[in-house]
């Protein structure tokens, strides 16, 4: 094996560092992105249909563009933020820029999810708007915010790995120099043993969360 | 007090107007309860939300207590909205918090002290009688209990109006009737208007004071319940009262009087208050001579008091017959001949 044990270990490192990084920014521009979107719509709670529209439309050029062009396509604006185009802070950027619209979607599905008829209750008894998202939407959509967040978490440990090809780091990094460059097998193996690993843990983890917080 | 002032609700659906609401006039009085009855899709449900302005109407007025709620800014209409509770066929409640969490939440929403919230809550939860599930969850509760719940979340901020959206249409008979004793607790004790909407005449019967029909947007019939029910003019507001008060006779029995060689004639006898109690029947057939039939044979109560519906078979001489029903007729007794009993 071309690599030792400590390789393996900064490189999962960068891969938990990078998704972790990458969740947390994409979740603060995404899940105001996802309530806005819900409460935009036609008869919602602040319905605005220019909001709405140009929301859907930015959201939906942000999602339609692959992530490996998106990665090149925003160098500069990386470059501006972190200093450098290259490196794992680096791929930070794009991962951002990719799961911000994706995460608002999700939020935007699992908040859709909730009974009409229990924002009707809320408007009725003279709750803002305000109270109606945090007291009503959110606690009763929150189990399923938490399953498609952890398919959000997913989604960035996948494309954290192609981040490597900016020289991004992490275990994907690690595959494409050491396991398919340099054609080492066992490489290749550990590290998508690894991130198979890492996926079951989170996945576990979201579902275990999930049915916790279902009641709260 | 509700005033509906030439209500009109107007929906867009594609290039097509569909009127819910076609100027409807009413008026509901503090300390009543006002049913309105029609069926899916005469706009019970525009109604019913524009007097908490969940929909606004296209065109006309509603007065609460004299106050038009459409000119008001939206923090006022939340304001009106804590005065106006609210229940639903659904109940609407929060699945995601329990039973107390649910209650309290109008109180919540309003910033009420921690202590005091506790306090209302155990009394909301004493009133409907479920104390004792407090720390559940609504999808641990059966249909009756989520609506007591939802009745309690309702009369959380003290309201003066009580809204019923179709609440028991969802339950069955007999959660129906402890449903609406406890809506008619509510309605005295507390002296709460309550303004209802179903498609079942027995709700009506059960607990309004009085009923408009509603029909394409319009109310077609209204009055006291005891009107509606005791003397229904339009057809439709027929079909309703018949769907509880059924006296159709029977094929068979029918077969049997229509006998050519029998000379009798058919009457329908109302009863009303102290008349319901005395031996009309007997006495006149003792008296004129007669040999009285019943057909059918009914009595409920109706705002409290006493209502009979027979429908009897007069067998004797014209004239005889004739007499008898002038000493039948009084203030508390209608007599109508049947013509067309075959319905």
């Amino acid at each position: 094996m071309l690599v030792d044990n400590e390789q393996i270990l900064e490189a999962l490192w960068e891969t938990v560092y990078m998704t972790g990084a990458s969740f947390l920014f994409s979740l603060i521009i995404g899940f105001p992105l996802g309530i806005l979107l819900v409460v935009t719509r036609k008869g919602h709670l602040l319905a605005n249909e220019p909001v709405s529209k140009v929301l859907n439309i930015i959201i939906n050029i942000f999602r339609s563009v692959p992530f490996i062009i998106l990665m090149v396509a925003i160098i500069p604006l990386t470059r501006l933020i972190v200093g450098t185009s290259i490196g794992t802070a680096a791929a930070i950027v794009p991962l951002v820029f990719y799961a911000g619209p994706y995460i608002a979607r999700l939020i935007e599905n699992s908040l859709l999810e909730v009974d009409k008829g229990v924002i009707e209750a809320a408007q009725a008894m003279g709750a803002t708007p305000g109270q109606i998202i945090f007291r009503f939407l959110i606690p009763e959509a929150l189990s399923s915010l938490v399953l498609a967040l952890t398919i959000a978490i997913v989604g960035l440990i996948g494309a954290s790995a192609m981040a490597g090809a900016i020289g991004g780091g992490g275990l994907g990094d690690l595959a494409i120099t050491y396991g398919y460059q340099r054609f080492d097998t066992l490489v290749m193996v550990i590290t998508v043993a690894i991130l198979v690993i890492l996926v079951q843990g989170v996945q576990s983890l979201g579902n275990v969360l999930s049915k916790r917080v279902r009641r709260s | 007090m509700i005033q509906f002032e030439k209500v009109a609700k107007t929906y867009q659906s594609g290039k097509q107007e569909i009127h819910a609401l076609n100027g409807i006039d009413l008026t509901v009085e503090t300390g009543e309860i006002y049913g309105v009855i029609g069926f899916s899709g005469a706009g019970k449900s525009s109604l019913i939300r524009t007097v908490n302005l969940l929909e606004r109407p296209t065109s006309g007025r509603v007065l609460i207590h004299g106050k038009d709620i459409s000119t008001l800014s939206s923090k006022e209409i939340r304001e009106t909205r804590k005065d106006i509770g609210m229940i639903f066929q659904h109940f609407n409640l929060l699945n995601s918090k329990t039973v107390y969490h649910n209650v309290a939440m109008p109180l919540i929403l309003a910033n009420t002290p921690k202590n005091k919230i506790k306090e209302q809550v155990k009394d909301l939860l004493d009133f409907v009688g479920l104390a004792d599930q407090a720390e559940k969850y609504p999808d641990q509760l059966s249909g009756g209990q989520k609506q007591r719940i939802g009745i309690a979340r309702a009369l959380a901020t003290n309201p003066s109006v009580l809204l019923c959206d179709e609440a028991t249409s969802a339950l069955d008979p007999q959660t129906t009737q402890s449903i609406l004793e406890l809506l008619r607790r509510i309605n005295r004790e507390y002296n709460i208007t309550i303004l209802l909407i179903t498609h079942e005449m027995g709700v009506i019967r059960e607990i309004c004071d009085k009923v408009a029909v509603l029909e394409a947007g319009k109310v077609i019939e209204q009055g006291s319940v005891f009107e509606v029910f005791t003397n229904p003019k339009q057809p439709t507001t027929q079909r309703f009262v018949r769907s509880v008060m059924n006296d159709d006779l029977p094929e068979s029995l029918l077969n049997q009087i229509q006998d050519p060689n029998r000379s009798h004639t058919i009457y329908r006898v109302q009863f009303t208050g102290p008349s319901v109690g005395q031996p009309l029947m007997s006495r006149v057939s003792r008296e004129f001579n007669l040999d009285l039939n019943v057909l059918f044979g009914n009595i409920t109560e109706l705002q409290g008091s006493p209502y009979g519906n027979l429908i009897v078979e007069f067998s004797g001489k014209p004239a005889e017959i004739e007499q008898a029903l002038k000493a039948i007729r009084s203030d508390t007794v209608k007599v109508e001949e049947v013509k067309n009993y075959a319905s």
